[in-house]
């Protein structure tokens, strides 16, 4: 039996960081949204590690945070315990991380949904996109719902499919002890969608009180505890310490001794799991001579039990677990509470995606998350938040909101995943952006917030003042006169800081903003440099090719690219050169040919 | 990725790359005649030239001696193939000479144009009314020429070989300073230390190979090839294939006797100096005896002596780095064990080019320059070299300006490379550090 619910303007299906994002976009720009969840206790869940943020995904909350998203605001009221990384390594790449409570994290992400004027959340399982000719215009529910949108944005995660592994136990699961979203994937890939397989994992969470504290490296956080927000106020959050024990030649022997059992060498598990995210068993057999491996030992919350392993995920048999994680120093009468498990899971192929993250094969469907088959918390809510503005557009009938390698991590996340797909769990990598001292984590508002077609004033209001707060510093700065210099030359020299200067009249500004002009100043050569190598890389971003381009029509094309542009169908020029495999000739064919459409020839 | 465009001076090599009585290279792109005129004789005037006129003067080199004496036909914007500011030079056709003058453009801030670049910017400067059909097509007869040029399997074995373990090494330096900035301090402990021996290492493997480039008499001046053998052995018939299959320039030497002839040629890019020798036959004539004396000196300055046989002589030389037999006549039971040709077919004759150029590069080892691509690959080496140079005397700059250095210094040599992208870096670093917490 079907029934037919009241229509919305968008659909969004799950109720993960991607899903959080989209939902917020659409119903912040003014259309009346539904968020369909299997679970409404589940939105916003930390399924892994309990935390946010770290290298260049660090950057990706704060870029997120300036086109108007929620994670940077959900993140700064739940921290316990915030640092910022590799300051010492480079100013520009250093980045925000926080320990999160995981259990406010979602409460507040929850109540953020609820508070949200044009959303409604709904609990039920999507099992079908409904379809009319190329167009999605609806979902169809486990339950019999047919609820009918303009736009759709699917956000799956890890359930679509979802399999667990312990051992020889396996479970249609998306999330331990949570069941898997069944029937999505064969119907989108009836569909036409090219759906693969890939792997991920979690690690085991154990009873704090069962640990010895004595026998572990105490972590702590940094005093001065940021927001990610460009919104927020100071932060005034407890911190939490973590603690950090390594393995040792035992936990190896155990590990190498019940590999066989292991699904993932046992061939059970086909998806591609990521490498820079390897399970135990995985650092063991491929890194035979490590004598130990480091572990974090990190608190779920505040006033929870539940320990983090951070390190030692695993797809061994619970008993091994038990046995492998009782050897190291400080866990040796550990109880465990939740056991490590891998988990395999449908992804979507993202070359079937525009740079919108709207899908090429049905219209008015975005895709969003770890279904694209990225891994992380803020890779998904990066994607979300652009499904979601990107479904608003087209609900207002406008052209798509695209960010460019140049603009923000986010424009290297979505230009790669629409570009060159993947073969692993994507995750986000300074190196992987070529203007990284300019994407930074403390210029993201300025970067994005006037491109953004989600921001409201007051987020608009926040980023002036900042910029003439900047303006003024370097005017005080510039007064300051040293060794025949003013402060300014002063600041472009290796040694001299900021706060070496020790300007009274600097006081009133907040550290961000005085650090950031004193980044500006430092990096200024290299920052020119990158900026002339923006301006070319710029240039052949503007050469559009028509989305109906025939390149059949093109003569002399060779036949690998002609596949492969019609098979991408990138939107410029400068994205058909980063096609795998493509080469500068036949770009330069392309070229002349769109030349030649717009001479009218 | 190298790409097309329209932004920066370049130049090529508008005649084929053979020796002949005159050669021209064109420049093109803003700016060209103002750096153009750095490197004139008469500066002064080629600036003032108005467009479609010609400049007679000389080419200097970088400390102002003459490289060749030169007609400039001079463009302004609007005029010209390119419709861009451009320089026609037309020079005498040495392939020294050539070369000579590349370098020198390329010094003074030109770049080699890609193939078909020049009709590609014609075409978009709208100065081309021909259908965009026939630009096209001369961009992709441009392909096959691409596809042959820059790869690094075209270099010879020691220097690929040398130059693999010049990007391994780069590629780990860059992976051991990306792993400190993907990862936090409390993953990765060890602070990232200059690798200053393996620096050193690969800047003295630059310093040889650019220092075998300079030296290269094959690429500088072309290496001399001897043909020797009995009279009538076939050296005649094979010198006139060869001059068949290649454009060359003959010159018969003045004397009391008929020593030798010599031609230019390019054998596989190599410039060549083709010796066809009186025969080693017993001299009776004093004339003749002073002949052949030339003829054994003429060998014993070659860098390749290639002795040809049809087969009937007593004693064949054995083959070694210095000379290499080649037989005239086609011979079921030698196949595929000597190399042999057919002088009334033409048989055989490419497979022997390449085993002269391959004798003629994979002997001098590092000398592999083998086109005028080499130039740009030079310039790639020592850019490289300069810039580990500047960081090593800067050692002490965050990791992430170093990261840069390396990147840049990787980029410098994508000539001999390829392009290293980001997903290289990632898979060296996975498989080189244990990580993930």
């Amino acid at each position: 039996m079907e029934m037919d619910m009241y229509d919305y303007d968008a659909i969004v299906i799950g109720g993960g960081h991607a899903g959080i994002e989209a939902c917020l976009a659409t119903s912040r720009m003014g259309f009346k949204t539904l968020l369909i969840t299997q679970s409404l206790d589940a939105i916003g869940r930390l399924s892994c590690n309990p935390a946010i943020g770290g290298l260049a995904k660090g950057n990706l909350v704060r870029e997120i945070d300036a086109l108007g998203g929620e994670m940077a605001r959900l993140i700064d009221n739940t921290m316990i315990q915030f640092r910022i990384l590799n300051r010492r390594r480079g100013p520009a790449v250093q980045a925000y991380r926080a320990q999160a409570d995981k259990f406010s994290y979602s409460r507040l992400a929850k109540e953020t949904l609820e508070r949200e004027g044009n959303l409604e959340l709904f609990m039920d399982t999507v099992v079908d996109i409904i379809a009319e000719e190329d167009r999605a215009v609806g979902v169809l529910t486990e339950r019999g719902w047919k609820i009918y949108s303009k736009v759709v944005v699917l956000t799956t995660g890890t359930f679509m499919s979802g399999k667990i592994f312990i051992g020889e136990y396996e479970h249609q699961s998306g999330r331990l002890g949570e069941e898997a979203a069944l029937g999505l994937g064969d119907a989108l890939r009836e569909k036409g969608f090219h759906v693969g397989r890939m792997k991920t994992g979690t690690p085991a969470r154990v009873k704090k009180s069962s640990l010895d504290f004595s026998k572990l490296e105490i972590q702590h956080g940094d005093e001065d505890m940021r927001p990610f927000s460009f919104l927020s106020g100071k932060v005034t959050r407890p911190s939490l310490e973590c603690y950090i024990t390594y393995t040792n030649e035992k936990t190896h022997e155990i590990i190498r001794n019940n590999i066989h059992r292991s699904p993932l060498y046992g061939g059970k598990i086909v998806g591609k799991g990521p490498r820079y995210c390897p399970s135990i068993e995985d650092k063991v057999v491929r890194f035979p001579d490590r004598e130990r491996h480091q572990i974090f030992v990190e608190p779920e919350g505040v006033g929870t039990e539940e320990m983090y392993l951070n390190g030692l995920s695993s797809s061994l048999p619970e008993s091994v677990q038990h046995e492998f994680i009782r050897t190291l120093p400080g866990l040796e009468s550990a109880v465990i509470m939740r056991p490590a498990y891998a988990v395999e899971y449908d992804y979507l192929d993202p070359l079937d995606l525009y740079p919108s993250l709207e899908s090429k094969i049905l219209k008015n469907l975005f895709i969003a998350g770890q279904t694209n088959g990225t891994s992380g918390y803020e890779e998904a809510a990066a994607q979300g938040i652009m499904a979601g503005i990107n479904a608003a557009l087209r609900l207002e009938g406008k052209e798509p909101f695209v960010l460019k390698r140049s603009d923000a991590y986010i424009g290297v996340l979505i230009d790669d995943l629409t570009t060159k797909g993947t073969k692993e769990p994507y995750r986000m990598f300074t190196s992987r952006a070529e203007y990284r001292l300019i994407l930074r984590n403390d210029n993201a508002d300025s970067r994005l917030t006037p491109l953004s077609p989600l921001v409201k004033e007051e987020r608009r209001m926040a980023l002036e003042r900042k910029l003439s707060d900047m303006e003024e510093i370097r005017e005080l700065l510039k007064e300051r006169k040293e060794r025949g210099k003013n402060g300014l030359d002063l600041l472009r020299e290796p040694d001299v800081t900021i706060e070496s200067l020790s300007i009274p009249a600097l006081e009133r500004f907040s550290s961000e903003e005085k650090e950031e002009v004193e980044l500006d100043l430092k990096y200024e050569g290299y920052l020119k440099r990158q900026e002339r190598e923006i301006a070319r890389f710029e240039k052949s971003e503007s050469v559009a090719i028509p989305e109906d381009f025939d390149y059949d029509s093109v003569d002399g094309l060779s036949q690998e690219s002609r596949e492969k542009f019609k098979a991408i169908r990138p939107r410029n020029v400068g994205q058909a050169g980063r096609i795998s495999g493509v080469r500068v000739s036949d770009i330069a064919v392309l070229q002349v040919a769109l030349r030649g459409l717009k001479g009218g020839k | 990725m190298a790409t097309y465009e329209t932004e920066e001076k370049i130049y090529a090599l508008a005649t084929p790359y053979y020796p002949s009585a005159l050669a021209i290279i064109r420049v093109s792109g803003e700016g060209s005649i103002e750096t153009l005129s750095k490197v004139f004789s008469n500066g002064e005037r080629l600036l003032k030239s108005k467009s479609n006129t010609l400049c007679h003067g000389y080419v200097l080199d970088g400390d102002g001696n003459k490289i060749d004496e030169v007609v400039l036909a001079v463009y302004k914007k609007g005029h010209g193939y390119t419709s861009e500011e451009a320089v026609e030079i037309t020079m005498h056709g040495s392939l020294p000479l050539i070369n000579k003058i590349s370098l020198n453009l390329e010094r003074i801030g030109f770049r080699k144009a890609l193939p078909g670049e020049f009709t590609y910017r014609a075409f978009m400067h709208g100065r081309l009314d021909l259908t965009e059909a026939e630009a096209v097509e001369e961009i992709v007869s441009a392909k096959s020429e691409e596809a042959a040029s820059g790869a690094l399997e075209r270099l010879s074995g020691n220097l690929s070989t040398a130059i693999t373990v010049i990007k391994e090494k780069l590629i780990d330096i860059l992976s051991s300073l990306e792993v400190q900035l993907d990862y936090a301090e409390d993953e990765i402990l060890e602070d990232w230390v200059y690798p200053e021996e393996e620096v050193r290492e690969i800047i003295s493997t630059l310093d040889r190979i650019i220092g075998s480039y300079d030296a290269s008499r094959l690429y500088a001046k072309g290496a001399k090839v001897v043909l020797a053998g009995k009279t009538n052995a076939g050296k005649s018939s094979f010198f006139n294939a060869l001059l068949k299959e290649n454009r060359a320039i003959v010159s018969e030497k003045e004397g009391t006797t008929r020593d030798y002839i010599e031609a230019e040629c390019v054998i596989k890019g190599l410039p060549v100096r083709l010796f066809d020798t009186a025969g080693l036959r017993d001299a009776s004539e004093e004339i003749e005896k002073e002949g052949i004396e030339r003829s054994r000196n003429l060998m014993r300055e070659a860098d390749l002596v290639v002795y040809v046989t049809d087969g009937s002589d007593d004693n064949i030389p054995l083959q070694d780095e210095r000379m290499m037999v080649i037989y005239s006549k086609l011979d079921e039971k030698r196949k595929g064990e000597a190399l042999e040709f057919s002088s009334v077919t033409g048989e055989g004759i490419s497979d022997i080019l390449d085993a002269i150029a391959n004798h003629l590069v994979g002997k001098k080892g590092f000398d592999g320059d083998i086109s005028i691509e080499s130039e740009r690959q030079k310039d790639g080496l020592s850019e490289c070299r300069s810039i580990l140079s500047e960081s090593m005397a800067h050692q002490d700059v965050s990791v992430d300006l170093m990261a840069i250095s390396f990147q840049s210094a990787i980029r410098s040599l994508n000539s001999l490379i390829g392009d290293v992208s980001s997903d290289e870096i990632l898979d060296n670093l996975f498989s080189k550090f244990c990580l993930g917490k």
